[in-house]
Formats: C-alpha cells, structure tokens, sequence
C-alpha cells in the first residue's frame, strides 16, 4: 500500500536538476557573501533572489511545451534573436566601452544571451534532416553562415568571450550530426592559423606560425583522406590566410592595430585585466584547501577583488570555501555537462539529440572559459559564471537552458 | 525519425570522445585550483596578508614642441603631486585611519581641497586599487609640510609626473592649445586606446591635431608593497615591466621671430589676428589671436570660475579668431575679382571701363565707392592701387557670379584650408546654389554681384585664408596647404599634405600686372604706411563694414615682392581702415623682420638664385612645352 503514496514525478532527469538547483543555491550563498561587504551595492541580493525564482519559474514553463514547438519556431526565433543583436548595436546601452544591453524599461537584457539559444535551435532545425550530407558543400555551408551572423554582430557590441561560444555551438553541431571528423578538422585550420599567426606575430621568429599548420594539415590528409578537391580548398585557404592577414594587419595604423588587440584582450591593456587576474589568483591560492571561511574572505572584502560577484565570483568560492568549495562546484558542472552528453545519447528524435548537445556545448564552453580565466590561465574576456554569477538576464537565460535540456529528458522516449 | 543504427553506432563513439572532452576541460582546471591552493598556497596566502601587488602606471612624457630653429614652445617637466595610495588586504586598522575625520580633516587642510572631495577620492582608490591624486603640481611649501607629517598621515605620498610646460606663456597659445586632465566623458569614448583617469589630453591647438603623435604611450610595473604602502620586492610572477614609450616630438614650421614680432605688434588690440605664411611651401610662419590665454594654466588644473572666465567671457579668450573667427574680406578680395578677371578673359591689365565720379547708379540704388571724390578714368592695374569700388562693381557685372565663386574656390576660400588646428571653420563664398536656397531660385538679382565684387555681402573669410590667398597670388596662384607642423621626430615618413584646391592659373605678364599693382598700393596707394625703406612690399588694404559697429581694419600683403619669403594677413576688429590701423602694423613686423638693427642679424630673404617664383614658373612651363 505504501506504493499508493509515493510521489510521483515526471521523469525528470535527476541528477541534471540537482546539479543545477544546488549550482543556483551556491550561487546565491556565494553573491550574498560578495555583496555583503561594507560601501558595496546593497540589495543585490534579493534582487538575485528574486531572479533565480523567476529562472525556476520559466524552466519549469520551458520544459513543459513540447520541443516540437521550438523545433517549429526555430527560424522566427532565430530571426527576432538577430534583429535585437542589431537594434542593441544601434540603440543599446554602453557601458566599458562596449554595447551588450538593451534597456526595455525597468528590464536590461543582453540579446546575446538569448541569440546563443536561438541559434542552437536553428542549427538543431537544420541538421535534422535524414538527407542531410555534411560532406556536401551546400549542406555544410548554411549552418556555417546563421553562425557568422550572431558571432558578427555580437563581437561587434565588442563581447569576444561571448561572441567565441557561437562557433563552439557550430563545431559541436557539426560533430554531432555526423561531420566526418577528418573534414571537421580540416575545415577549422585556417581558424587555428589565423589565431596562431595572431598570437604569434609579436614574438621573435613568429613567421614560423605556418609550420604547425601545415604539419596538421599533412597529418589530417593522411588520416582522414578526404576527397582531393576539398583538401585543395583547404590549402588554398591557409595559403590565402597565411598571406594576406600578415599584409593585412602590417598596413593597419597603430589605432587599428591596438583596436585588434583590445579585442583580442577586450579590458584594454592587459594591465588592466592583469590586475584583476592577480587578485583573483590571490583569492583562490590563499583559500587553500579548507578556505577562510563563509563570510570571511579578506581580498574580496577590501574590494580588492574587481568584479567579484559577476565575472570573478568563482574566487569568491575559491577563497572563502577552499579547494573543497570550489571541486564541489566543479564537480556539479562536470556532473550537468556529462548528464547533458548522455541526453543527447539516449534522446530519439534527432532535434531533440542536437539541441541537447547545442546547449550543453554553450554552458561547457562558458564554465571553463570563465574558471580558466580566474585561476589565470585563459584571457580575461568578461563572461559569467553560469547559474553562479549575479545577472538577471544571465541566469533567466540558464535556467531556459536547463529547462530544455529537461525538455529532452521528460520526452527521451519520443521520436 | 528514428535514428538508424549507422548513426546510432557513431554517437556511441562519439559521445565517449565528448566525455573525454569534458573531462579533460575540468580536469585542467581542477590542476589549476591545487597549483593554486595546495602547491602555492603559503605564496599567496603571504602575499594576501602582508604584502599586496601595486600597479604603478608608468607615465610617457609627452612630446614636446619646436619652432623651425629648434626653439621651445613645449615640452614637460616633471612635477610633484601628492597621491592617496589604497592599503594592503589586512590592514583594517589602517583603513579605518583613513576613515577617521581627524585624518581628513588634516589631509584636506594640507592639500587645500573640500574635505568631500578627499572623501571620495579616497574611496575611488579603496574601490578600484589604483592610487589618486588629491593635488598636482604641489607647491614647495605644502610638499614640506607632507614629508614632515610623513609617518602620521596613512598612505599619503608624493609621486613625481610630468607636467606640461609652456616657457612662452601667452605666447602662441592658440596654435599651441593646451593639454588638460581627461573628462569622463571622453574617457568612455576613448576606453580602447588605454585612456586612463587623470590622463592629459590635448583640448586645442596642435596639442589637439598632433594628440595622437604626442602622447606616446604608459608603462606599468607590478611591485609589492607592504602594509605601510613602501615597496618590498619585484614579484616573480606577475607580467614584467612594461618601459613606456615618450611620445613624438615635434618641429613646427613656426618662426618664433616672426612670431614675436606678430605678437609685439598686436599687443594693443582687443580683438583680432594675425596670421604669417611661407608663400613657398604653405608652413605657418606666426599666428596670432587676441584675446590670448596663457595655456600653463591649464596645466594646475583651473578652477570652475577661471574656466568661465575663458571659455564664456564677452571677449572668449579660447576663440582663435586666426582659423574661427569670420570676416567680410573688404577690399582685399579685390585680388580674387581682378585675377578673376584675367583669367575669364573679361580684362587685360590695361582695360579701362567707364570713370569714377564717387559712386554708381545700378538697378536704381546708388553704390557708392569709399573715395567720395570719384577716381576718375583707371586701367585695371590703377583701380586694384587705389582700391576703386566703381571699377570693381563694373568688373563683377561682366565678370558674371560662377566665375567669380570659381576663382575664389580655386584658392581654396570658403571651405576649411585642411591647416593641421582643429575647430577650423570654412568661411562662406556665396555662389548661385547659395543664393537660391535663401532667396528661392531665381528669386535673387545681380545687384549682389557689385557687392561680392569689392568683398562685401554675405562673403566670409578667416584670418587664415586671407593669408592663404596672399601667399598664394604671391607665387602666381599656385596652390596651396597652410600647416605648422614641418617635422615629427622618429617619423621620417611625416609629410604634410597636398592642397585639395587646384590653384589659379594665368600667364606670366598677367601676374607681374597683379604683383605691379599690389606693390603699386604700398608705394603709392592707399597703404603707405607699410612702407619699408629697402625692402619691396607689395600688398592689399580692406575694410570691413561691420553692422554692429565700428569697421574691421584689414591688411595682406607679402615681402620681398621680387622673391616673396612671408605673407602676412592683419585682422583688427573695430578699428577703422586697413591703410590706417592695419598697414602699418606689417610695416612694423617687416620692419623687425627685414632691416638690421643693432640687436639682431635681419631675417634671411631667399637668395636670387633660389627664386622660388622663378623656380615654380620654369617648372609651370616646362609641361607646356610638349
């Protein structure tokens, strides 16, 4: 009889919400804990308070339609998402120099946010179609161009961190619909040419940028022998990217030059952000492994620490909870993407599979990008921390994200 | 659609490689977080407790200035402000100093500023990390008192920084501008090319044009410092010193001699300008601009009052009228109507038209000339001498309006000369386009013609293009591109720019009627007073009619007329005639300039064989001849 009695939920994914509840619960503790430091802005935690219910509250609406519906509005959600990219670069609030938000009112929102979703739904819609054949140009040429149009016009506000998880969704997408690995990785050498030609430029003997590239190019050929005329345009374009960006960026002026790098390091000089790594670096390493203690931290609580409960709050948990703080948080990402992976596993309908993989791609992108960054190992490029970071829009957004990945799940058995 | 067992087997696959992926990405960081809090932990745990990291921005001194002679109109000398530096992570005790209104109240008295304002100085430092400056350019007697209250006053110092210099004062000071602390305003546009508060930027002048060129660029060093503020150690692992790079140099095609003199002689005015070119190459000899400002002030920092004094004053000291103040060209821009003339083929020199009884009746209005007398019977050459509006009210009714606005386009009026100052304004060269937006097509006569003529109406020219069409009919219309700056050191590739306007061109015996009359004014027409013994002047009175008030006193001309090496322009508001307000005025810069005096060797004129009059005619003829 006691059956009679047992709760019965949807079958949800389990594990996938805990993580993201307890996430958005460490989340709170840890904005409070940074917000709550004299001369700071008050109140910002009930406000963030009231945001994680709302996320909640729009999970909940998200997960309950059936994705057939978002798979059906796909482009007009597409297409609203790139006409706010546009109206946030003609009439969006500044602030840093650069234009990320649009103000409707009493609410500001980042539409990159919303775009990433978008633009996974899109691609979603796209790839799922039996007669697709990625090795064929027309094919694999579309999704490549929805791709370019929010990544331009969101590196264009100039957001760079953000802007780079529109081609990370893209490469994901590719490999999940079934791009052959050989061309995937093909495609993408001009890309890592072009970015070592950039990182290597100021170093003496930089022009040796080109070996590595062709050496991949070699190796990728004898690997995954692709048909001849592909590998031909491939070449052609490293050839073309290898001569012409050297041209390029030497006839440039000083101003457009030094704009190139502020978007390559978008806080400026790197003093600016290096400083804010250093700090963040302190935080985390004096933390040590049982960490000063909820409340407690010092470097956050001199307002040494820049942007501690946005962009930086991960060394908030790193100083005050320690190492063990901050493995359990990076457990929970590490249990969410995995949980995420599995969905688009066992997911029947190919749109629901793609989306799943989409979205978990964006969050997985996100979350190392951002902990790299404040542990000093990745370029300071100003995303948050997923669930964890104080913004509104930000977190609404990720809980649309987990809302659909729940989506998946409550429908896993559907084709 | 189902998936087909084909593809069921690759995302098996390629979900395990997906896994690894995420594995690894978390795992490198789970690395970073034990090199961090295990390996390091005592590292940073000691630099969070007794030591803090600095950022000490390393200022670029800012280039400096020249005249042609390598004479100094700018540059920075170092200065001392004293600085509010932000406390290590655990002194509270010190932070809470800070706070205490004792400690205020102390600093404020010392550094003479609203005790609010260190207040929240102060907490822009503690929020941001970055030390503020509460005074710059401290002087001796406060600088004193702080090193003597030293050790009381937590975290008060003194920091060295350039500060901008002008040895000449007043001197220059419009072509000059000034450099001041960047605006928040400013800031914000500016964020991506490393503008940082209390940053100087030039606001005017060349310190405006060249900002760019000048500023160079800051370093910045990491130190350790400890809790009280003194600096420890150079840490290992923070980015290394970045020098900073002093900004260009440079070297103005300015003369100070001539720019002396140019200020020496306008001394006296109120209101006015003076500008000198080189005729050869465009480069700005002198300007000048009165009311004039001294741009060291600017450099202490000014107070709200004495900014309103500049910028807002009847007088508005910051104005250049040099390149912004606008004047009816008068009688001078009967050089314009005559070449006009002799190009449009409508006169030769020796054209006469119907005499001069002291006026003309046109469209039933009576148009007086300024000699009431009348001047009689004149060829071209005698009416630019005497300066005769009846003649030129003839002239421009056969010269018709198109070719008239043509000429004075040619010579680059009425659009900004490109001169390397900002703010330039262009003036106004009315043409039938005009004309008929004011007044509707076809709904205008060409009565306005005879004003245009002699240089009145609507025309509106600056001191500066009033030299510009000096120069430029000194050296037979070739055209050309006002500039100060000659030289920018470590720049070789430096030019300045061509003329955008194409220049007027004439036959040579057409030029030497020009020349003959302007040299005719100055030796027997209306600007004797421009006269200098030995020297040949040839030059143009104007006189400005001035609805609100008394004439503007106008005067161009040029020197040696045989080889032209400067051309002036005067400018002086509500002062009467040319001849008598403003011609003697040259006669006195060329005097200084030109004749040897005891105290100094006379300015050097072109030698013969260099004529560049003659170089630019040769060169003017040799296409023509295929």
């Amino acid at each position: 009889m006691a059956t009679r009695w047992r709760l019965r939920l949807p079958p949800l994914d389990l594990p996938l919400a805990v993580a993201a509840l307890g996430l958005t619960a460490i989340g709170l503790l840890v904005v409070f804990s940074a917000t709550s430091v004299p001369g700071a802005h008050h109140g910002l935690w009930t406000r963030q308070l009231v945001w994680a219910a709302c996320a909640l509250a729009a999970a909940w609406i998200v997960a309950g339609i059936h994705y057939r519906v978002y798979d059906a509005l796909a482009w007009p959600l597409y297409g609203v998402s790139l006409l706010l990219l546009v109206l946030v670069l003609v009439m969006g609030s500044s602030a840093m120099g650069a234009r990320r938000w649009l103000d409707l009112g009493p609410l500001r929102f980042q539409p990159s946010e919303i775009a990433k979703i978008a633009t996974v739904l899109a691609l979603a819609r796209w790839f799922d179609n039996p007669r697709r054949d990625l090795r064929r140009f027309l094919h694999w040429l579309p999704p490549l161009l929805f791709t370019l149009a929010p990544f331009a016009l969101v590196a264009k506000e100039p957001d760079l961190g953000t802007s780079l998880s529109f081609p990370a969704i893209l490469v994901a997408m590719y490999f999940w619909a079934g791009m052959p690995a050989g061309q995937l990785l093909l495609g993408l050498t001009p890309v890592f040419a072009a970015g070592a030609y950039l990182l290597m430029r100021s170093q003496p003997g930089g022009q040796w940028f080109v070996l590595p590239v062709v050496a991949a190019i070699i190796t990728l050929w004898a690997v995954a022998r692709p048909r001849l005329h592909a590998v031909l345009v491939v070449v052609l374009l490293n050839v073309a990217v290898c001569t012409v960006l050297p041209r390029v960026v030497d006839h440039l002026s000083v101003y457009q030059l030094r704009r190139i790098e502020t978007f390559l390091d978008p806080q400026g000089d790197r003093y600016g952000a290096g400083y804010q790594v250093i700090q963040s670096q302190i935080a985390i390493g004096s933390g040590g492994v049982f960490g000063k203690g909820y409340l407690k931290g010092t470097q956050k609580a001199l307002a040494f620490l820049p942007m501690r409960h946005t962009d930086f709050i991960f060394s908030v948990v790193g100083e005050e909870l320690g190492l063990g703080g901050a493995l359990t948080v990076v457990l929970l990402y590490a249990l969410l993407v995995l949980r995420g992976w599995r969905l688009a596993l066992v997911a029947r309908s190919g749109f629901a599979s793609l989306l799943a993989a989409g979205l978990v791609t964006a969050l997985f992108y996100q979350v190392l990008v951002n902990m790299l960054m404040t542990i000093g190992w990745a370029p300071v490029t100003g995303l948050p921390l997923p669930l964890i970071s104080y913004g509104g829009t930000a977190l609404i957004v990720n809980g649309i994200q987990i809302g659909l990945l729940q989506n998946v799940a409550l429908r896993r058995q559907e084709s | 659609m189902q998936p087909t067992n084909q593809v069921r087997d690759l995302r098996q696959r390629r979900h395990t490689l997906l896994v690894a992926l995420a594995l690894a990405g978390f795992g490198v960081v789970v690395v970073g977080l034990l090199v961090l809090q295990v390996v390091r932990q005592e590292h940073y745990a000691a630099l969070s407790k007794e030591n803090w990291v600095r950022l000490e921005v390393l200022r670029a001194p800012r280039g400096a200035i020249f005249d042609r002679h390598g004479e100094l109109l700018a540059d920075s000398a170092p200065s001392f402000s004293i600085v509010f530096r932000p406390f290590p992570a655990e002194s509270a005790q010190r932070a809470r100093e800070v706070r205490s209104t004792d400690w205020l109240a102390r600093v404020s008295t010392l550094v003479q500023l609203d005790s609010a304002e260190v207040r929240s100085r102060v907490r822009f430092a503690n929020r941001s990390g970055q030390s503020a400056v509460l005074r710059r350019d401290a002087p001796f007697a406060v600088l004193a008192a702080i090193e003597e209250s030293r050790g009381e006053l937590a975290g008060i110092e003194v920091q060295v920084e350039p500060l901008r210099h002008y040895p000449n004062g007043t001197l220059a000071a419009h072509l000059l501008g000034y450099a001041g602390e960047i605006g928040a305003e400013e800031l914000e546009k500016r964020a991506d090319r490393g503008y940082r508060p209390g940053d100087l930027i030039g606001r005017t002048g060349v310190e405006r044009t060249y900002e760019d060129l000048l500023r160079g660029s800051d370093g910045a060093e990491y130190v350790v410092v400890n809790a009280m503020g003194r600096r420890v150690a150079q840490p290992r692992e923070v980015p290394s010193r970045v020098d900073p790079e002093a900004g260009h140099d440079l070297v103005l095609t300015l003369d100070l001699r001539v720019q002396r003199a140019l200020e020496e002689v306008l001394a006296g005015v109120a209101r006015g300008a003076a500008v000198a070119l080189d005729p050869r190459d465009g480069g700005i000899l002198g300007l000048v601009s009165r009311p004039a400002f001294d741009p060291n002030e600017f450099s202490h920092g000014l107070s709200r009052a004495r900014w309103r004094v500049l910028s807002e004053g009847g007088a508005n000291p910051l104005l250049d009228r040099a390149i912004q103040g606008l004047y009816p060209p008068g009688s001078t821009f009967k050089l314009v109507s005559m070449t006009a003339a002799l190009r449009g083929g409508v006169a030769v020199p020796q054209t006469r038209l119907a005499p001069c009884p002291g006026g003309m009746n046109y469209g039933g209005r009576w148009f007086a000339c300024w000699e009431k007398r009348g001047h009689g019977s004149l060829d071209l050459v005698g009416a630019l001498q005497h300066s005769c509006d009846v003649f030129f009210y003839q002239l421009g009714l056969r010269l018709g309006l198109p070719r008239l606005e043509q000429a004075a386009r040619d010579y680059g009026l009425g659009a900004p000369t490109g001169v390397d100052l900002p703010q330039e304004r262009g003036g106004l060269v009315p043409g039938a386009a005009y004309y008929d937006r004011r007044w509707g097509a076809g709904r205008w006569r060409s009565g306005l013609l005879l004003n245009l003529a002699i240089g009145q109406g609507e025309l509106l020219l600056t001191p500066l293009q009033l030299a510009l069409l000096t120069a430029e009919v000194a050296h037979d219309g070739r055209p050309l591109r006002p500039h100060l700056v000659q030289r920018v050191v470590g720049r070789p590739e430096f030019r300045p720019p061509r003329p955008a306007q194409p220049g007027v061109q004439l036959p040579a015996a057409s030029w030497d009627a020009v020349h003959q009359a302007m040299e005719l004014v100055v030796t027997a027409g209306t600007a004797g007073a421009a006269r200098v013994p030995g020297l040949r002047v040839a030059g143009k009175t104007g006189t400005a009619q001035n609805p609100h008030g008394q004439d503007h006193a106008l005067f161009v001309c040029y020197a040696p007329a045989e080889d032209p090496v400067i051309a002036l322009a005067f400018v002086v508001e509500n002062s009467g005639h040319g001849g008598s307000v403003a011609a003697p005025m040259a006669g006195q810069v060329l005097r200084r300039l030109f004749l040897p005096d005891s105290l100094q060797r006379p300015w050097p004129r072109a030698a013969a064989a260099d004529s560049a009059r003659r170089a630019a005619r040769d060169s003017a003829e040799a296409p023509r001849g295929d």
